[in-house]
């Protein structure tokens, strides 16, 4: 069983602190989604969890094997088909040519992507499929640790609500726990064993909320019944009133690279 | 049975019927892509022509007269030799200033220090006129081989520079997060991921460097009169011959077109693919 450990994270872009003395405990097994308004921190943290980034302090104890990750914007390289997207970290693991093929098609298999889907590139693909091929990338590497960074912020409703049922249907039959990152409220109650809030200004989790059942099992109506709720809660006021006064120039979206969101 | 081929009949003449009717619609497109670009060209020489009568042949020749004089300086081996002698020094220049002007430019993009450091240096280079080298590289090395290399690899090697310093900034470093997260070294992170971007967004680059190269080769021939295409050039004004000079000039526009189509649009559609036809 996997778990992660991040203990009094605290990190600084250009002396300007973003994250401060953050600690998160996921158990092993456990799906846990942190919300926190734009600019909080998010996706440093994810950062940090997914050891792209090392955090000025704190410590991180991973007690799993390998973790896959899923961003913001999928992040495919523009220049290969879906096929070799997928296969990316199984080629920097120098992999044989005959294990990364049936790795692959076993990873775009749970995703639902079909044959024709795999040769084509990230912007013959739409929003929908991108994300399923970043969701099977993360999948290959045979992960028992997901980290999620607002995979789905991009999507209209309807295509993210599909993609949560895959995730949730992954889990449901792998088992993996993970961080899952986003700032929707009924998405995290979706998905998630429990729900941490992270501070608006970074400075440490302020606080977790756990909806009713198991993720998989609760019924639209109780995941309704639990955000409507939820979001009287004082825990909650900073990411429900958004001021966008408060936020900073480049919130929410990824801004730099040529594949600019807003 | 019978009715069944009666049906695969019917449906063979359809599709025959389909591509009649397409037939039209077909050759309408290819007139609106290539008809507007035969246009202009049948508009430059008509112009051509109708200046010639103007001034006479003496001032300038007629469209033919420069195609006649072209064929006949391929014909000989002194034509492909001069223009073989241009393309080689321009490729070998550029060579050399891909080496050292790319390579800079590589540790520039990502060593904030250096690229300040060398940011006015590139400035004052790349503002210095074409001409001005080749006047001070004949009076530091004379007419020599070497002089026109050395003008050609100073000329582009700054565009070079920029160009490479432009494309490693420019890069999505998120893509690197991402290899970063799956396990990827500093070394795997350059090769696999960033050096791929750096080289599409230098297709263009690489492009402006050949043409330019092309054209200050071809003026410090004709500066120091060393054999190639400017020397010829040289050759033609020293006996007043305008259809040689203009055969010349046909023979240059021949060589940036074939660097152009042989060199260029092939590199960039291997590289750059991806950002579709129009980046
Ligand atoms: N690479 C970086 N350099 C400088 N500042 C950054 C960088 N990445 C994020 N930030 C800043 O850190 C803060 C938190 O960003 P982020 O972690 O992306 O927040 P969230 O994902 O919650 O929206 C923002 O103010 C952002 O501007
Ligand atoms: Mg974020």
């Amino acid at each position: 069983m996997s778990g992660l450990t991040l203990a009094t994270i605290s990190h600084a872009f250009a002396g300007r602190r973003v994250l401060d003395t953050v600690s998160l405990v996921i158990r092993p097994g456990e799906l846990v989604a942190l919300v926190g308004p734009s600019g909080s921190g998010k996706s440093t943290l994810a950062a940090i969890a997914g050891g792209i980034l090392k955090p000025d302090r704190g410590r991180i104890m991973r007690r799993y094997a390998r973790h896959g990750m899923v961003f913001q914007q999928s992040r495919l390289m523009p220049w290969v088909d879906a096929r070799d997207n997928i296969a990316f970290p199984l080629r920097l693991a120098g992999m044989s040519a005959d294990r990364i093929a049936a790795r692959v098609q076993a990873a775009a298999e749970a995703v639902a992507l079909r044959r024709d889907d795999l040769s084509k590139r990230p912007d013959a693909l739409s929003g929908g499929m991108r994300a399923r091929v970043a969701i099977a990338r993360a999948l290959a590497v045979e992960p028992d640790f997901l980290i999620f960074d607002e995979p789905f912020a991009a999507l209209d409703p309807a295509l993210r609500r599909r993609m949560q049922d895959l995730v949730l249907s992954l889990s449901g039959a792998r088992g993996f726990g993970g961080l899952f990152i986003t700032h929707d409220l009924s998405e995290a109650a979706r998905l998630a064993h429990r729900i941490a809030v992270l501070d608006r200004q970074g400075k440490g989790i302020t606080g977790s909320l756990a909806p009713p059942g198991q993720p998989g099992t609760r019924s639209e109506s109780a995941v309704f019944d639990f955000v409507e709720t939820a979001r009287a809660e004082p825990l909650l006021h900073d990411l429900v009133n958004v001021d966008e006064r408060a936020l900073p120039l480049e919130s929410t979206c990824d801004m730099s690279g040529f594949r600019r969101c807003c | 049975m019978p009715s069944d081929r009666g049906l695969i009949r019917a449906r063979h003449w359809l599709r025959l019927s389909e591509w009649a009717d397409m037939l039209p619609v077909l050759a309408g497109r290819a007139a609106w892509r290539l008809g507007p670009p035969l246009v202009g060209i049948a508009l430059f020489l008509a112009l051509w022509q109708v200046a010639h009568w103007h001034y006479g042949a003496f001032i300038l020749p007629s469209p033919w007269q420069t195609a006649a004089a072209t064929l006949t300086a391929l014909s000989g081996l002194a034509g492909w030799a001069a223009l073989g002698a241009t393309l080689a020094r321009v490729l070998v220049a550029l060579g050399l200033s891909a080496v050292i002007g790319g390579g800079i430019g590589l540790l520039a993009g990502y060593v904030t220090l250096i690229r300040a450091t060398l940011a006015p240096v590139a400035t004052i280079l790349l503002g210095m006129p074409a001409t001005a080298w080749v006047i001070l590289t004949m009076i530091w090395f004379g007419p020599s081989h070497g002089a026109i290399l050395f003008t050609i690899a100073i000329v582009t090697g700054p565009i070079l520079y920029i160009g490479t310093v432009d494309a490693v900034r420019s890069r999505d470093r998120h893509l690197e997060d991402m290899a970063a997260s799956f396990g990827a070294t500093a070394l795997a992170r350059f090769h696999r991921v960033a050096l791929r971007q750096i080289l599409a967004a230098l297709g263009p680059v690489i492009g402006i460097a050949l043409a330019l190269g092309f054209k200050v080769a071809i003026m410090a021939e004709l500066v120091t009169n060393v054999a190639g295409l400017g020397a010829e050039m040289a050759r033609a004004r020293a006996q007043m011959d305008i259809d040689m000079a203009l055969a010349n000039v046909a023979l240059a526009v021949t060589g940036l077109l074939l660097i152009e189509h042989l060199l260029i649009r092939p590199l960039q559609t291997r590289t750059g693919h991806w950002q579709g036809p129009d980046a």
